[in-house]
């Protein structure tokens, strides 16, 4: 019993006798070439969302499209005045400023600080938010005063027919 | 045999250009230059079968 122990493992009946592990782990010259090019695989697949992504864009999918939205007529506007409306929801709520005879501009008037609405200071050529006195300028809806630091989103607007219509959100900039 | 290195120096520089155009594509696409995305990941794509292509021709020659 004792010198049994001893013989383990046979010769013959060691089923592993014949397996030879050395060297496996070696990293050789081929074995570092086929990591290389699996790596450039990794890189091509990986590339692919990035081009889909991007052609998606280049097709202009990535813009939200919006039913046209009429605001208001040409007449009942005066240059300086400015009216509210909802777009692209009935609950987004926002304002359309007649700056001159040309130049509509319009921006969800919910002001960028909590969401306060926005209004039209004709005298003073600016937006203000009465909440915490956040200014706006109407040319960009960029902050200029106030706690807000993010610009009003900006509508599209289209004059047809002497009508005034939304026809889009600009893409939010960071 | 006489093991040649010169492919392996190809294969690393293939994963240098891989590297340059992927952060090239990433930040163009940020930038919002779409093209360009769509140009670097090509150029991606393109270099594997090029890397597939060195480790054939290396790995026969002289091993
Ligand atoms: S909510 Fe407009 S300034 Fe605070």
């Amino acid at each position: 019993m004792t010198d049994k122990n001893n013989k383990i493992p046979f010769n013959e009946d060691n089923y592993t006798h014949n397996i030879n592990r050395n060297n496996e782990r070696k990293l050789d010259r081929r074995g570092f070439m086929k990591t290389l090019v699996g790596a450039a695989g990794v890189f091509a697949v990986s590339s692919l969302p990035w081009g889909v992504l991007a052609a998606k864009e280049l097709n202009g999918l990535g813009d939200k499209k919006y039913p046209k939205h009429k605001i208001t007529d040409e007449k009942s506007l005066p240059i300086g005045d400015a009216v509210d409306f909802a777009f692209p929801g009935e609950h987004d709520s926002a304002i359309l400023i007649r700056l001159s005879e040309k130049k509509y501009v319009a921006y969800q008037n919910a002001c960028t600080h909590l969401r306060c609405p926005v209004f039209w200071k004709k005298d003073e050529g600016e937006m203000l938010c009465p909440c915490h006195h956040g200014k706006f300028d109407v040319n960009t809806g960029e902050p200029i005063a106030g706690p807000p630091r993010r610009p009003l989103p900006e509508i599209h607007v289209k004059v047809e027919n002497g009508a005034v219509y939304a026809v889009g959100v600009k893409r939010y900039e960071a | 045999m006489k093991r040649s290195y010169l492919p392996v120096a190809f294969l690393l520089a293939v994963l240098m250009l891989n590297l340059i155009f992927t952060q090239y594509m990433v930040h163009q696409y940020f930038y919002e230059h779409y093209t360009n995305t769509i140009i670097a990941a090509v150029i991606n794509v393109i270099l594997f079968p090029v890397a597939f292509l060195i480790y054939k021709k290396g790995v026969n020659v002289h091993d």
